[in-house]
């Protein structure tokens, strides 16, 4: 079922629970690395790659906020799935805007956490997929391009974008469907799936930001347009 | 909370007792301003007057003026004498004194009242955090532990392992289990400890078997983690203590040692004793993590983890170290910690009275 070919890393510090999740990865087809320190995952990813960070919150070394920000801020796009005994929603929030793709309470269920595997890693599947195949890897619009494939863009006014995966991510979705409203949830479920965030008002945040890479005048947008109580639609004319 | 109450109430009372005071100035005033100075200018205009009468009969000013002491006559006019004028002044400068000092006094009192609870409030509000951590920490700490044991026996139901493989997960969740329990041994000991709620005796107990009971207990887990404990204690000392204090203390500060050279992948902890003059020393000698010499102060500290993390993987409750430090204060001893730096070890100095020897 799984391609054996999509690559775990394991940061947990306490060995029991660390080897438990290794042994169900492996058991599941995955290759599985693991390191049980903050400051060791990040080394391990100077010179490493892979799939999927499975990253537990209070480590030595260094916690795995700072892990996963420091990683974001190398320009490591590597999904990030926290693990961790602090489950409130704070805290939750804190973990994604670290730059985390989802979020598990200690203690889990095995199958719910192997289930949230296998969906970041086919979210990313469509992700990839789709910035390859259909010729699609590049996105022009109104003066702006984005490069799907290096998260980069460069914006009417000739502004270099360094874009995060979320916001690539969005961005793809819309504008596979140019002209069709998307919902918010549709957004929510294609791009972090699951219930990891508290309120679909966490898409308008990142429309906002995308409004401000892309947009002439954010504050009166053509490209990004609400549809009040629905969602969002993209139009890639110039608007006039 | 109850420090608390007994300001509150002093203030209340400080403040009646200021209130009464203050209504006694404003009649003590009224008495004196309104009544006696009433008083005082209708003798004085009667005297005057009849002075002024007298004058005008053409009686002497002398006679006059022996006739009214407290006037001062002249030809043309009558008026106070001024010594009674100062004397009225005096009166009332000596009532303003009294006034300022009492007042200044009560102020002084309420000021220090409303600052002794203040710091009380402070102390309370510390107090509540303090629980608060604990409790965030103590949740925290049983997850990990809880987490395993689930995902153990959920890797049970979800496959079929080989009869090895069961044995390896069932002896984890053993492991986990007696990592709880540990847990819950050491904050029960805590808490009792903080509440002062230990009745602790004090008699002749053998280091080296207390020693080495509480070291044949960690052994395996010691392999496991790769170090080696070696104890070298002298089979006559003797220590004066409680005997399950005792094994308490050698317990945690072995816990503690074991804790912090797990992460470096494993190295040596070395037990010695030696008697001293009137007490007996143990050194907990560890080849780990150590800590910063500027750390050394929160040490002992409840709650305080200064590797956070580094030893969590095991019992790390913050609470090892207290139990250790109250238990040797409780029992008559004392115990010292230091390290040269991080990656650099630690040694722990446990000093008890020693028993006296018959000669």
């Amino acid at each position: 079922m799984n391609a054996p070919a999509y690559h775990v890393m394991v940061v947990e510090d306490d060995p029991h629970l660390a080897a438990g999740v290794v042994e169900n990865l492996r058991a599941e087809g995955y290759a599985v690395d693991t390191v049980g320190d903050g400051r060791k995952a990040v080394e391990w990813f100077e010179s490493h790659h892979c799939d999927l960070l499975v990253l537990d919150v209070m480590l030595p070394g260094m916690d795995g906020f700072a892990v996963c920000s420091t990683l974001r801020e190398r320009g490591t796009k590597t999904p990030v799935l926290f693990l961790t005994a602090r489950g409130d929603a704070a805290d939750r929030i804190r973990g994604l805007e670290a730059g985390g793709d989802d979020y598990l309470a200690k203690p889990f269920h095995l199958q719910e956490f192997l289930l949230r595997v296998r969906a970041i890693l086919r979210r990313w599947d469509w992700y990839r997929a789709s910035a390859r195949t259909q010729g699609s890897d590049v996105l022009k619009f109104a003066g702006n391009e984005v490069d799907f494939r290096a998260f980069r863009g460069r914006s009417w006014n000739g502004e270099e974008q360094e874009l995060t995966e979320k916001e690539a991510m969005i961005l793809k979705v819309l504008a596979e469907k140019p002209g069709e409203i998307v919902s918010r949830e549709d957004l929510l479920e294609k791009v972090w799936g699951y219930d990891v965030f508290p309120s679909t008002r966490t898409v308008d945040n990142f429309i906002l930001k995308l409004r401000k890479r892309f947009e002439r005048d954010p504050a009166t947008p053509v490209h990004f347009l609400t549809v009040w109580g629905v969602g969002y639609r993209f139009l890639s004319g110039d608007g006039s | 909370m109850k420090r608390t109450r007994v300001f509150q109430i002093t203030v209340l009372l400080l403040v009646i007792v200021a209130a009464v005071q203050v209504g006694y100035w404003l009649f003590d005033q009224h008495q004196q301003g309104v009544e006696k100075t009433a008083g005082l200018t209708r003798l004085y205009d009667q005297e005057s007057a009849a002075a002024g009468t007298m004058l005008a009969a053409g009686l002497p000013v002398a006679q006059v003026q022996a006739l009214f002491p407290d006037l001062a006559v002249s030809a043309d006019h009558v008026e106070l004498a001024p010594a009674h004028r100062a004397e009225l002044v005096a009166e009332q400068q000596r009532r303003m004194t009294q006034y300022l000092w009492e007042g200044g006094f009560f102020l002084f009192a309420l000021f220090l009242c409303i600052g002794a609870i203040f710091i009380a409030l402070r102390g309370e509000k510390r107090v509540l955090n303090e629980q608060e951590q604990f409790l965030a920490l103590v949740s925290h700490q049983f997850k990990t532990p809880l987490a395993s044991l689930q995902l153990s026996l959920e890797t049970m139901g979800l496959r079929q392992l080989p009869p090895e493989r069961s044995k390896a997960l069932m002896d984890r969740m053993l492991s986990d289990l007696t990592r709880m329990e540990a847990m819950v041994g050491q904050i029960l000991d805590s808490s009792r400890l903080s509440h002062g709620r230990m009745e602790l005796k004090t008699e002749a107990v053998r280091l080296d078997a207390a020693v080495s009971r509480v070291v044949s207990q960690y052994l395996e887990r010691a392999q496991t983690d790769h170090i080696s404990i070696e104890s070298q204690i002298p089979s006559q000392l003797e220590v004066l203590s409680d005997p399950i204090a005792l094994d308490a203390v050698v317990r945690n500060i072995l816990e503690n040692a074991l804790a912090a050279v797990a992460p470096v992948g494993g190295g040596k902890v070395l037990l010695t004793a030696r008697a001293l003059d009137a007490e007996v020393e143990l050194v907990v000698r560890d080849s780990g993590i150590g800590f910063r010499p500027a750390d050394q102060p929160q040490l002992f500290r409840k709650f305080s983890r200064l590797n956070a993390g580094a030893g969590s993987s095991y019992y790390g409750t913050g609470l090892g170290l207290f139990i250790v430090q109250r238990l040797m204060q409780l029992t008559g001893g004392r115990v010292s910690a230091s390290s040269e730096g991080l990656g650099r070890g630690a040694e722990f100095l446990l000093h008890w009275p020693r028993v006296v020897e018959h000669s």
